[in-house]
């Protein structure tokens, strides 16, 4: 009954007390929204970078076009000899007629253009698609079919056209990728550090008040108690305030984003990420580092 | 020490006939022993006191600014540790206390400050009803309290003025009220009447008086001698860091 008394006029103080401060405590938590968000920013480009990583990377993969001379028996041949390879992943055979149904779908819109290729008039060759283990396995792969003994039934490798474009792609995305981790880091640690220092100044400038409780005869828990409410109060109102920045961006600017690179399939990439997860880690972050730093920063007053 | 145990001592004390305030007797509460505090290697505020409060006393503690008076009231509340020397307090020494014990020894230790101490984002009522919680009284004894003891002291139209909004008289009237609302065994005022005028000041007086006849021992630290004079009580003179005096019925002579 006591205990639940206590907690009672711990918590009555301190919301009292954070309302008395408002600005203080606007600050506090202004800093904690700036944390938040930058942090889980970042962590969401991340794997916003990934996703987008794996998905070129299964989206690489080499076609090669044979001459309509070449038989059938020669190219499952070819397909029987790649797939023995052990860099080799899957080996998928195109049709004349599936190209032309793929033909159809991907001009489905012109059908000037759908109706040129016909089942009667089909100049669509006939592709191995090659997925590849790795993407820089694709080299050697590309080596293998580029050699004397194909050349004469081989029309066009397309993995030559692309190469280039992934492979820049590729380091682009590396490097955004050890870039945001490197800043994630660096901006956590700065930013315990300010909020730390923060809620330090707020309670310093309070620093008489818990003289004065002390020498009323409070206990440690009656001083410090409404000081770590506040501060979980800072991290509360920070988590809810940083997620809904993050919601509103992620809304506006993730549509645009995708027009703007050319991705038309950004709703898979926003996938591996769940808003729900957001709040709650930020709110625990948020919780976590608001308790510490005003227990840290109480403890000094209290010796 | 208990409220029977302060009952007993009273018995105790009208029955033994004291003549001289420096032998500790049966009833002593408060014994000072041999304490020196020392601040840095040149500065000594008290050098050797000794002296013993019995039950149910009233101590005007007399003499100039820096004759080590609020040095003596920091040693007695535990806000500062003596260099050398006891302090008993109900036979324990409270210069060995533990961090952890010390709220509760304050708990029952009222003290006016020099300097008010008063919370200063609260209200009058808030920083009373403050003293109260601290020491889990329950909540409708703080709701009959606060009020009585605001009214006591004159502050019912303050009551929810903040602090800092008060004149210095005002907040003096406020940590009174403070230092009272728990009904302490021990009430040590520190110059109380220091920023009042002459006729509030006999009111604060008046106050102790009749806190002191319930049966709390009053230590009243202050340099005005027109109160200590009319006090008739034992009065300790304490002029640069010893007590120079110690007398049942004294005056202020200086």
């Amino acid at each position: 009954m006591q205990l639940v008394t206590t907690l009672r006029r711990i918590t009555k103080t301190a919301l009292v007390s954070l309302w008395r401060n408002r600005w203080l405590s606007l600050a506090a938590t202004l800093v904690m929204v700036l944390t938040l968000f930058t942090v889980s920013f970042f962590v969401c480009l991340m794997i916003m970078v990934n996703s987008t990583t794996s998905m070129l990377r299964s989206k690489v993969d080499i076609s090669v076009y044979f001459n309509d001379s070449v038989s059938n028996d020669q190219i499952f041949k070819i397909e029987n000899t790649l797939l023995a390879r052990s860099d080799v992943k899957s080996v998928t055979y195109v049709s004349k007629e599936k190209a032309l149904e793929i033909w159809k779908s991907q001009n489905s819109d012109n059908t000037q253009l759908r109706d040129i290729i016909s089942t009667d008039y089909n100049p669509l060759p006939r592709s191995l698609e090659i997925k590849t283990e790795q993407t820089e396995d694709l080299d050697a792969v590309n080596t293998f079919l580029s050699s004397k003994d194909y050349k004469p039934l081989i029309k066009e490798i397309s993995y030559r056209k692309n190469k280039d474009l992934v492979d820049r792609l590729i380091k682009i995305t590396n490097f955004i990728k050890y870039v945001g981790w490197t800043l994630s880091i660096l901006f956590v640690v700065i930013s315990v550090l300010i909020i730390y220092n923060t809620i330090r100044l707020t309670i310093y400038a309070r620093c008489e008040e818990i003289d004065i409780m002390k020498l009323v005869g409070a206990g440690d828990w009656y001083v410090q108690g409404p000081f770590i409410l506040e501060g979980v109060a800072y991290g509360v109102a920070a988590a809810i305030f940083s997620s809904l920045i993050l919601y509103l961006t992620a809304h506006y600017s993730l549509p645009a984003a995708g027009n703007y690179l050319g991705i038309v399939n950004i709703d898979a990439i926003v996938a591996g990420i769940s808003f729900w997860t957001i709040i709650l880690s930020q709110l625990i972050v948020g919780v976590v580092l608001g308790t510490v730093c005003s227990v840290w920063a109480v403890k000094k007053h209290l010796k | 020490m208990t409220e029977l145990d302060l009952k007993e001592k009273q018995k105790d004390d009208k029955k033994s006939d004291k003549t001289d305030p420096k032998t500790p007797g049966e009833d002593v509460v408060i014994e000072f022993q041999g304490v020196t505090k020392q601040y840095s290697a040149n500065i000594e505020a008290v050098h050797d006191i000794s002296f013993c409060v019995s039950v149910g006393e009233f101590i005007s503690l007399v003499g100039p600014s820096g004759a080590g008076k609020s040095t003596l009231v920091k040693l007695l509340t535990c806000e500062e540790r003596p260099t050398d020397g006891k302090i008993l307090v109900a036979g324990r020494d409270i210069t060995e206390l533990k961090k952890k014990e010390l709220p509760y020894f304050r708990r029952k230790v009222g003290v006016i400050f020099q300097d008010f101490k008063l919370l200063p984002k609260k209200t009058v009522y808030e920083n009373i009803a403050f003293a109260l919680e601290v020491c889990d009284t329950p909540d409708d004894e703080v709701k009959e309290k606060v009020p009585k003891i605001i009214d006591l002291v004159g502050l019912t139209r303050r009551a929810f003025s903040f602090t800092e909004e008060l004149s210095g008289g005002e907040k003096q009237r406020v940590s009174i009220a403070r230092a009272l609302v728990h009904n302490p065994k021990l009430l040590i005022a520190d110059e109380p009447t220091g920023n009042l005028d002459p006729v509030s000041t006999w009111e604060i007086i008046e106050l102790l008086f009749k806190i002191n006849k319930q049966g709390t021992i009053v230590l009243l630290a202050t340099h005005d001698r027109e109160v200590v004079d009319s006090l008739q009580k034992r009065v300790i003179t304490m002029k640069e860091g010893v007590v120079i005096s110690d007398h049942l019925k004294g005056k202020y002579n200086l």
